[in-house]
């Protein structure tokens, strides 16, 4: 099919997966958690879209919200639209969590791969029979040509001698292979859209390095989009197009990866960044890093979540209403009244709703 | 896997050569022997016994040796003829003594853990993916309620209700007529009817225990990251619950069967009794009460055996469920 896209110009028109106004909220035994309070992007073909953000800012539960495997305690409103095979054009939260439909996104167009390889494959059976069940799930029900399948693809990750690797059980493997084999279990049916959770962060910087050109490289064969999830802006960097920033469930900074790197404008984006050890500068002073932590998403007082954090607030606007993503040009939008300027009457009394 | 098999067979020698001094040695500790309670019952019936008379029972019953000398002759026997000795109790050898209940005993058993799995397994798969729902409520209040009662309690109950509602006693797994005609077909529909009660009665209290380990265990699978990735892949839920969670949560319901199977077979003493069931712990109690030394030491190292063989049992069937027991065995 698309075999030649190329990852560095995505086919601008068609957008593969779009996400609106994306809430997520938390039954816990205090009350109601807003973990992710209003996220909006989208994916284009053969494109890879980077969600950065420290930990708990909402990343992974945006993630598996799209798959609708998130727990039962976490309700999430908003729209997911996903153009599927055999369903058209879906809000993917609208489909049963349990039902035939999501399941037949799940893992054929849509698949997943997690943080953790070492804990994502289940130890009771072998390597070959969890991959090979997707691909009997979705591809076919012939024994025979499964398997094929099956070994062709964990070939294609870089797993050697993969037919004696099929018969093998889960701690047989190490880090790396097991999270080929997971690569492995996801692309085995040629999906739209990976989500690629944290993939490298349980593994060692070598082995992170080969990963990643293993995505790189099945990206361009597959021609499939990424949802990268990182809070690793090295990795960013190297592996995406475009980036979203988040933070306590908000997307606060998004546009193209070179633009972000270049000329980041959010002072929660430029924190980050400025808390990534540069190898080669003179610099000797500590690294830098964001003072306070991330607020608990319960009962938010109004105003930007980044407030108290922030180095360039300004009193009696950034703590009175929450900023809205403002485009700056080129598709570079950021959350930031210090940035894009006061918000007019209009905005503040919206923001405040 | 063979070689496994063997290794611990030959294992269960030297374990059960243990078991079985440990026995003899506890079983003789109280003070007195069987003569001294024979003669004690006997003369309490207004029988008079002579000092030549006991010594003369004494030296009959090979009481005067000391006990590993004791301990010796009885493995001697049982070793070398299959004799485990002679029960002073019932005046026959101790072999028929138990024969006499060893079938119904393990048939009970046996029926007993069939029932306990049957129940307890899709009820704890109920709950645990239908946690927090009323069934789940419902189930843990009765899994509770069964856990803490004792057994013969229940017993007495079910029987009293059983006899408020229908009129009849069922004592027994054996109606008079039964005894007196001898078994034959048409007393099979009866013979089951009187089974139900003991088994529900016994097999009450393992259930509910396996009810929540298998719930907790349940749970606790549900949140594991495989089977997210299971999720992920497009799975069914009876996919995940079954492949997925159930298989790795039967890990400790199957560690603990040579555990339950000791527990139907001795810990039913006092609900037999109450119930009049004809099965072996019954016979030990009267045994211990009367020191038949022989008759218990054997009674209590047939359970001694059971257990050993049920944890084989459950280890075996531990490396065929989870690969990773399995491979660690073989290295």
């Amino acid at each position: 099919m698309e075999q030649d896209v190329k990852k560095t110009v995505p086919d601008h028109d068609e957008t593969i997966i779009e996400v609106r106004d994306l809430r997520i909220n938390i039954k816990v035994d205090e009350g109601t958690l807003t973990a992710v309070r209003g996220v909006n992007f989208e994916i284009k073909k053969g494109e890879t879209l980077g969600l950065v953000g420290e930990s708990g800012c909402g990343k992974s539960l945006t993630s598996k919200a799209i798959l609708g495997i998130n727990d039962k305690k976490c309700k999430a409103s908003g729209e997911i639209i996903f153009d599927a095979d055999g369903l058209g054009r879906v809000n993917l939260l609208e489909l049963d969590p349990r039902g035939k439909e999501i399941r037949s996104v799940r893992g054929k167009q849509i698949s997943m791969i997690f943080q953790e390889p070492m804990v994502a494959f289940s130890p009771m059976y072998t390597i070959g029979d969890q991959i090979n069940e997707a691909t009997r799930l979705h591809i076919t029900k012939d024994k025979k040509k499964s398997k094929e399948i099956s070994l062709d693809v964990m070939k294609k990750v870089g797993i050697a001698n993969a037919e004696k690797r099929y018969n093998q059980y889960p701690h047989e493997f190490s880090g790396g292979m097991l999270q080929r084999a997971l690569i492995a279990m996801a692309l085995v049916c040629n999906p739209k859209l990976l989500i690629a959770d944290e993939p490298t962060t349980a593994l060692d910087v070598t082995i992170q390095a080969q990963i990643l050109e293993i995505m790189k490289e099945l990206q361009k064969d597959f021609g499939m989009s990424i949802l990268f999830i990182t809070h690793d802006l090295g990795v960013v960097a190297g592996m995406c197009d475009r980036v979203a920033v988040m933070y306590l469930g908000k997307v606060v900074e998004t546009g193209t990866a070179a633009d972000i790197y270049a000329n980041p404008q959010h002072p929660y984006t430029q924190g980050l960044l400025g808390s990534v050890h540069k190898i080669g500068t003179k610099n000797q002073d500590k690294l830098f890093s964001i003072e306070g932590t991330v607020p608990v998403a319960m009962n938010l007082p109004a105003g930007c979540g980044f407030y108290e954090r922030c180095g360039k607030r300004i009193e009696g606007v950034c703590n009175v209403s929450e900023p809205e993503l403002v485009d700056t040009g080129c598709g570079h939008k950021i959350a930031c009244f210090a940035c894009t300027g006061c918000p007019n009457a209009k905005k503040e009394g919206k923001a405040n709703e | 896997m063979l070689k496994y098999i063997g290794k611990r067979l030959l294992l269960l020698i030297p374990t059960i050569l243990i078991i079985s001094f440990v026995i003899f040695f506890v079983i003789q500790l109280p003070p007195g022997d069987y003569v001294t309670s024979y003669v004690a019952s006997l003369s309490a019936q207004g029988e008079v016994f002579t000092e030549a008379d006991i010594a003369y029972l004494r030296e009959q019953y090979g009481l005067n040796d000391p006990w590993y000398v004791q301990y010796f002759n009885w493995m001697k026997g049982i070793i070398t003829k299959g004799d485990f000795g002679y029960s002073f109790n019932y005046g026959r050898s101790v072999w028929s003594v138990i024969m006499d209940r060893l079938f119904l005993t393990m048939g009970v058993s046996f029926v007993i853990l069939i029932f306990q799995y049957a129940v307890s397994l899709p009820i704890g798969i109920y709950c645990a993916n239908h946690q927090y729902s009323a069934g789940d409520y419902i189930w843990s209040f009765i899994g509770f309620l069964g856990t803490a009662t004792p057994n013969f309690l229940l017993a007495i109950l079910v029987m009293f209700w059983v006899y408020k509602a229908t009129g009849q006693v069922y004592l027994g797994l054996f109606s008079k007529e039964m005894l007196q005609n001898g078994m034959s077909w048409q007393y099979v529909p009866e013979f089951l009817g009187r089974c139900l009660i003991p088994l529900f009665v016994i097999g009450t209290s393992g259930t509910c225990g396996i009810i929540r380990t298998v719930r907790a265990q349940m749970l606790d699978e549900q949140t594991r990251q495989y089977t997210l990735t299971a999720r992920a892949k497009g799975c069914s839920e009876a996919t995940i619950t079954y492949k997925y969670c159930l298989r790795s949560a039967l890990n400790p319901v199957v560690s603990g069967l040579a555990g339950s199977l000791n527990t139907i077979f001795s810990g039913s003493t006092v609900s037999a009794i109450v119930m009049n069931l004809q099965i072996q712990g019954p016979v030990l109690l009267a045994a211990l009460k009367s020191q038949d030394m022989y008759l218990a030491g054997t009674i209590v190292m047939t359970q001694a055996v059971l257990v050993v063989i049920g944890m084989l049992l459950s280890d075996i069937a531990l490396a065929w469920l989870d690969p990773r027991i399995r491979f660690s065995e073989r290295g």
